[in-house]
């Protein structure tokens, strides 16, 4: 049985009026349903010209968008019910409060009829708003004007509205930028009970990669193309190795002993010992007494860093 | 979630009719939140129609062979919905500041849905405006039948779709608040003049007659000022066409505007 697409890319290209090369060059791609997918990238890369053409914001120059089985410029209003999106730059009405924001969004959603205050909005959107609010966290401010709240509690309120109507497809541009640690990672426990419960497909861009490393796929854009494609796992395999991380009294003794047995290290302020597959066979040919052993695993930003470090921002 | 699910599977014209009242009730929310807005909205009778139609009416008024001042009142009435209409479709442009528009275009509503409702919403700025018109016309001396008046005012939702409509065109492809500044000029002077708004156009000719004829406030002017002469000797000096006529073309002038108005809007918004 085939797993749908929710999202389907083919050969997208953007460039803008003026400019003299194209911003997103032939991007190709796809997202399965429930898939958590990370699109990371520098600064410049493309990575929110892409997530504008795929929400509707932006037109195409050429290539195949497809959301939810709809083609984002024919369909581009059935593409609209099934997503929800955190901008990169808030866009929040600054003059009204809070819930007057949530209420203007999930009436245009269609999710009830407009009413002038609160207490006359539908039992459901009540709740769901009240729950939503104490989820991030924002309950205090949910009736003060967003002029008055701070950016992360301004982010969490966006997060809030982009939830309110259960889309299909969440597409989080950056969507923690501003955020303090704890509101971090109250909204990731969130965004993950939501993606389960429902269902959700999660378009994730962002530039703490370590909000990367549980999802099941990444593509890192560079230059307007795709560099790689994989899943966090392979991409650290492909490109770092796991370490042993030793030290010894004697560290020469450890050195010296590692030389003879023929095994690769460096030594920099530790002596850390790259392994393939079992760092139990590595320890069990060594006989000097060590005062250090620790087994790193190489992180997703490492993976990141290590491959922009050898593709450079040419890399394609 | 069903329930969610059973809410969105509400029907397209509910969807459309709630987006023009959410887009609208924004609006009345941030006018009432804007005390400057408030206080502007009836100053500016005062200047049009105290200053500017007070003076007209002590140099202008003899020799038309009709009351200068009921004329003058209704071109000052249907300019104030026009002028404050085409002001507050400025707020376009503050939005797109804001990135709100970003917001409003990503929702799976019409997109004329939208702009009928910011319209709508300029527009109840319009009609306050309006009433401070009439207030300063009081106290000049300048008055309307109550009947006359309401039907008036019944027909103002329409002029305010027709100069919104018409502000569209320009100010959906600005996004400077000075550029938007400069175009509520461009965008209502000239109807202001050319189309007998305070001063009678029975000799223009030429070009300016063709522009004339273009201008849906012209139409709008007539259709009010019909209300207002009905029954009157001086009907045929001051009305030019036949309201069917000045009906038709008020509609047929407002649907071309908001569909040239809002593909310009939309279209500046995704084509960059």
């Amino acid at each position: 049985m085939s797993v749908m697409s929710m999202i389907e890319v083919k050969n997208l290209v953007k460039q803008y009026r003026g400019a003299k090369a194209p911003s997103v060059a032939g991007v190709s791609f796809s997202v399965e349903k429930g898939e958590f997918f990370a699109f990371l990238g520098p600064n410049g890369a493309g990575k929110t010209t892409t997530i504008s053409i795929l929400t509707t914001t932006l037109a195409k120059t050429s290539g195949e968008v497809r959301i939810a089985g709809f083609d984002a410029e024919k369909e581009a209003r059935r593409v609209r019910e099934h997503i929800g999106i955190i901008f990169q730059n808030p866009s929040l009405d600054p003059q009204l409060t809070a819930e007057q924001n949530i209420r203007f969004h999930a009436c245009l959603y269609g999710m009830c009829g407009y009413r002038p205050t609160f207490g006359l909005m539908p039992a459901f959107y009540r709740q769901r708003v009240l729950a939503l609010a104490e989820i991030v966290g924002i309950q205090e401010a949910l009736f003060k004007p967003i002029k008055k709240l701070s950016g992360g509690m301004q982010r969490k309120l966006e997060i809030i509205r982009s939830l309110i109507h259960t889309p299909d497809v969440l597409f989080l541009d950056e969507p923690t930028q501003g955020l303090d640690a704890i509101s971090r990672r109250s909204l990731w426990e969130y965004i993950n009970d939501t993606r389960k419960h429902y269902g959700t497909t999660v378009f994730l861009t962002t530039h703490y990669i370590d909000e990367a490393e549980n999802v099941d796929k990444v593509c890192v854009i560079n230059h307007g193309k795709i560099a790689a494609c994989s899943s966090p796992a392979e991409m650290k395999r492909s490109l770092l190795r796991q370490e042993l991380i030793l030290d010894a009294a004697d560290r020469s003794a450890l050195t010296d002993e590692l030389s003879s047995l023929g095994l690769p290290f460096t030594v920099n302020g530790r002596v850390a010992v790259p392994y393939q597959d079992s760092a139990q066979e590595v320890i069990a040919r060594l006989r000097t007494k060590l005062t250090t052993l620790k087994i790193h695993e190489p992180s997703l930003e490492d993976a990141y860093v290590e491959f922009l470090n050898r593709h450079g921002r040419d890399a394609a | 979630m069903s329930e969610l699910v059973f809410q969105r599977k509400k029907s397209r014209i509910f969807r459309e009719v709630n987006t023009v009242i959410t887009v609208l009730a924004r609006e009345i929310t941030l006018f009432f939140k804007s005390p400057g807005t408030a206080v502007m909205s009836l100053a500016m009778p005062l200047m049009l129609m105290g200053a500017i139609g007070g003076n007209l009416m002590q140099n202008m008024a003899g020799g038309l062979g009709f009351e200068f001042g009921d004329f003058m009142l209704v071109g000052m009435l249907v300019s104030m919905l026009f002028m404050v209409t085409t002001m507050g479709m400025t707020s376009l442009v503050d939005d797109h500041e804001i990135d709100f528009n970003q917001e409003m275009l990503v929702s799976p509503v019409s997109r004329y849905s939208l702009v009928v409702g910011k319209i709508l919403g300029a527009g109840f700025t319009a009609i306050i405006s309006m009433t401070g018109t009439l207030l300063v016309g009081l106290l000049m001396g300048v008055t309307l039948p109550l009947g006359k008046l309401l039907l008036i005012l019944a027909l103002s939702p329409l002029m305010c779709l027709s100069g919104g409509a018409l502000a569209m065109i320009i100010i959906g492809l600005v996004k400077s608040k000075r550029t938007a500044n400069l175009a509520v000029m461009l965008i209502t002077m000239p109807q202001m003049f050319l189309s007998g708004a305070i001063i009678p156009i029975n000799n223009t000719s030429g070009a300016l007659l063709a522009l004339n004829r273009l201008m849906p406030m012209t139409y709008c002017l007539d259709l009010t000022r019909a209300v207002l002469y009905a029954g009157s000797p001086e009907y045929d000096r001051v009305v030019m066409f036949n309201p069917t006529v000045n009906f038709a073309a008020i509609t047929v002038l407002t649907v071309v505007c908001l569909i040239i108005g809002t593909f310009f809007f939309a279209q500046s918004e995704k084509n960059r």
